[in-house]
């Protein structure tokens, strides 16, 4: 079994391995983190908690799920809110944990409705021996309005809150941010602004997943209603990867440590969050499906990686990818390359002739006797559309060739590498 | 002409693999994981898979078995991980074999390395036959530390790997690949030197600390009635001889019989369709429902259009005439062919190795030990299944003991000498 060393430091805090529960059902008491310790995981962002005045009262069910075709949980909709149990109950497992488990990271979740609040769990949960503090400024279904995301996408607040937690204690402060807003870099400035040392995103995007079509309401439904809530998992990967990559592209940013949250079930997602930026990853919906054992391939797959890719350290490939993502309008468009057809692994299903003609420019001419379509490189604007619908990989990308009028050497253009999943 | 014996079935891409790969129920408490004889743990690789962890996924079965792709391609997994596998409770098992042939042939392609031979620990073992028990004894004993030599009679390696299951099954190139992982790991075979005829027991014995004899069943059996008879050929013999000639046999017949309702016989039969014998009738002793050979392999020689006959005897042979008769029915047929092939068995020839081996084809005892403590027994010759998978089993199993003995004795002997 293949040996490397995960370990990274983030706000000055050692962590075996970059993957963490992130605060959410999934690390919500003592025994639930044991188990996921346990299995591998290098920390916790223990379920939030929140002030002793704040009752948590949760509807059931409270879950849904989006699915295409045959796959379940492409992404996930969840209405549950910060921990129920109580305050004593989360201080008391946050200080067993980290005395039995001395060498994992216990980072303390929390949640105020005010300045007072703030202060006040960040002195409890300091003197329960957490190793860092995330304030969580972005649940999006909390029952009140002066708590989750309706603070977080008010930078004023969020520095006043950020300030406050900072008077409570010395620890590392992360905040949390949403997703339900159009510019992320305000309220992450304003958080920094106000003592935080790094940002952890995103929190869940509010949703409707889907619809009760007989009751004509929202899932899941409480007693024949329903209501917007966040939506997790796969399908909010990229959205993640977008706020990441636009925080560390702001001005002064270009180093912001981050918490990379988002639909993150393999080792390439957790390559991806690592490329743009993000030194820990923090995990919940794959965990809610498949359970704590993802980490093992997380972590297997990560060490091969890095031996593949010839490094040591992930510090090597944290944030080497930012770079490399540019405006559009910086992207060369002097070329384009056409798509190859290989004869001997095409099956003759006509998708990319469909695709081309009812999705893009009816460059792919259809032989309806052979079953084989052939590239009009007139037409062909080098779009791969087709490349994406082939069931057989038996589309690549085939000769570069210069638009007219344009300069360049279409032997120096860098193509796509093939995509993996086609072979 | 040989394409079709060549050719094996096309395995999954990497598309086709991971829509395999989630049909996977990713059980608690997998039935698939405790169900194999050899200890493989399907649940985990399978796992890896649909994590596109596919190099951990190698890992996983290189780690508990050095024929794993070997293992991919011929295990009755029907009868193991497949028939305990929970999926069966919507539709089908996954098609465990067909995942981990994939991932093998990954491993491969990445040219992994996966196994690491153990520091040396300046202890010798000789192992007596290569075949798949001898191989994975030589595997676990290099990673352990120990010196391994590995006595062959054979010009190559492999025993029935190599010399017996068709190429459309095990490719030899698979065969040689998962040979020569274990060549680089350390083992030093001695080819075309027979045990007891080469080279002596005693020699082994003097020069290692431990010597372990798995020649398996290398011979066939004939009936007496079958003795000299000039169109009869053994199936060890004929499936031998084609895959040498990788199917380039010239003296094929038109037709032919074959006898037996084993996996053997069952590749017998197939083999030669696959080089467009034009009729081939399979005799089996065993009716249907109590059939010795495997449903994949049953199936695949129906489908390569072998006529099975079950439930029937060879009574009387008259040249190329054989008569048979059911063993229940009053019925009996008599069929005139060019060539009779015997799979009705095979014998084990463990000539002056100075081993008792009973008309089981199998010493008369359970476990790996011999009178002589120095000397053990693995593979074929050791009691229990005859197959693939059992073989790694055993010789897992038997390297464990071994290493127990030998580290048990060496410690002995340093508590002696400390005592002086």
């Amino acid at each position: 079994m293949i040996k490397k060393d995960l370990s990274v430091d983030f706000l000055g805090v050692h962590f075996e391995n970059p993957f963490l529960l992130s605060s959410s059902p999934v690390g919500n008491c003592y025994e639930m983190c044991a188990k996921a310790f346990d299995e591998g995981w290098a920390g916790v962002a223990f379920k939030t908690i929140g002030p002793k005045h704040f009752k948590v009262d949760e509807v059931s069910p409270r879950f849904d799920e989006l699915t295409k075709e045959g796959t379940p949980f492409v992404g996930f909709k969840n209405m549950e809110q910060i921990a129920e149990h109580s305050l004593e109950d989360n201080l008391h497992d946050l200080k067993k944990l980290k005395e039995n488990y001395p060498t994992k990271i216990i980072i303390a979740s929390i949640m105020g409705t005010n300045e007072q609040d703030w202060e006040e769990l960040a002195q409890l949960v300091t003197e329960a021996k957490a190793d860092m503090i995330e304030m969580n400024l972005s649940c999006p279904q909390m029952t009140s309005h002066e708590m989750g995301s309706d603070v977080g996408t008010n930078p004023e607040l969020v520095k006043k809150y950020c300030a406050a937690v900072r008077r409570g204690t010395d620890l590392p402060i992360l905040a949390k941010m949403t997703p339900n807003i159009t510019d992320m870099v305000p309220a992450a400035k304003a958080s920094l602004d106000g003592g935080a040392d790094g940002i952890a995103t995103i929190n869940t995007v509010k949703s409707i997943a889907n619809l009760d079509i007989d009751r004509k309401t929202a899932l899941p439904t409480v007693d024949g209603k329903g209501s917007i809530s966040g939506f997790s998992g796969k399908a909010v990967k990229p959205i993640a990867l977008r706020f990441i990559q636009q925080l560390r592209e702001a001005a002064g940013m270009e180093q912001l440590p981050i918490s990379g949250i988002g639909g993150i079930e393999t080792w390439q997602d957790a390559a991806e969050f690592l490329l743009l930026g993000a030194t820990t990853l923090q995990v919940t919906t794959s965990v809610m499906q498949y359970g704590y054992r993802i980490v093992e391939d997380m972590k297997n797959g990560l060490m091969h990686y890095m031996e593949e890719q010839g490094v040591d350290h992930l510090s090597d490939i944290i944030g080497v990818a930012n770079k490399s993502i540019v405006p559009v309008e910086s992207l060369n468009r002097d070329y384009k390359v056409y798509p190859k057809i290989d004869w001997d692994k095409c099956i003759g299903c006509g998708r990319c002739y469909i695709s081309c003609f009812d999705g893009a420019h009816q460059a792919i001419q259809w032989n309806e006797e052979a079953r084989r379509p052939t590239v009009d490189t007139d037409k062909c604007v080098g779009c791969h559309l087709c490349n994406l619908v082939c069931p057989v990989g038996a589309i690549s990308t085939g000769e570069v060739v210069m638009k007219p009028g344009r300069e360049g050497n279409p032997e120096d253009i860098k193509v796509e590498s093939p995509r993996l999943t086609h072979f | 002409m040989t394409k079709k014996y060549e050719t094996e079935a096309p395995g999954y891409t990497m598309t086709t693999v991971m829509e395999e790969a989630a049909r996977c129920l990713l059980c608690h408490d997998a039935p698939c994981s405790k169900a194999c004889p050899a200890d493989t743990d399907p649940a985990r690789f399978i796992r890896s898979v649909r994590f596109n962890n596919v190099k951990g996924a190698a890992e996983t079965i290189r780690e508990n078995n050095a024929l794993g792709a070997i293992c991919a391609r011929v295990c009755p997994t029907e009868k193991y991980c497949e028939l305990a596998c929970s999926r069966t409770g919507i539709d089908c098992p996954i098609d465990i074999g067909g995942i981990q042939r994939y991932v093998t042939d990954f491993e491969q392609a990445a040219k992994m390395d996966i196994l690491k031979q153990g520091k040396s620990n300046g202890h010798h073992i000789a192992i007596v036959g290569s075949g798949p028990a001898g191989l994975q004894v030589a595997t676990t004993m290099l990673t352990k530390g120990y010196a391994v030599d590995i006595y062959e009679k054979a010009e190559k390696a492999g025993g029935y790997l190599t010399y017996g299951i068709p190429e459309y099954r095990l490719p030899n190139d698979i065969v040689e690949y998962e040979i020569k992982r274990i060549v680089n790991l350390g083992a030093n075979i001695h080819y075309n030197t027979t045990v007891g005829k080469d080279i002596m027991m005693d020699e082994l014995k003097a020069n290692n600390d431990a010597v372990v004899i798995a020649v398996g069943a290398s011979e066939s059996k004939v009936l007496p009635m079958f003795a000299d008879n000039e169109n009869v050929e053994t199936a060890v013999g004929f499936l031998a001889r084609v895959k040498e000639a990788k199917g380039n046999i010239t003296d094929l017949p038109e037709n032919a019989v074959v006898v037996g309702g084993g996996d053997v016989a069952m590749d017998v039969a197939t083999t030669l369709r696959r080089l467009n014998v034009k009729n081939v009738t399979d005799m089996a002793y065993e009716e249907f429902d109590e059939f010795k050979a495997s449903k994949k392999e049953l199936k695949g020689t129906r489908e390569a259009g072998v006529t099975i006959v079950d439930g029937y005897v060879p009574t009387a042979v008259n040249g190329n005439e054989v008569t048979f008769k059911h063993r229940h029915i009053d019925s009996e047929m008599t069929i005139k062919s060019d060539k009779i092939i015997l799979a009705v068995g095979q014998r084990v020839n463990a000539a002056n190795l100075g081993i008792t081996i009973d008309k089981n084809e199998e010493v008369p005892y359970a476990g790996y030990g011999t009178a002589d403590p120095k000397v053990f027994v693995t593979g074929d010759i050791a009691q229990g299944d005859k197959t693939v998978v059992w073989a790694v089993r055993k010789g897992k199993e038997v390297a464990e003991q071994m290493d127990k003995m030998i580290m048990g004795s060496a410690k002995e002997a340093d508590l002696v000498g400390g005592n002086e």
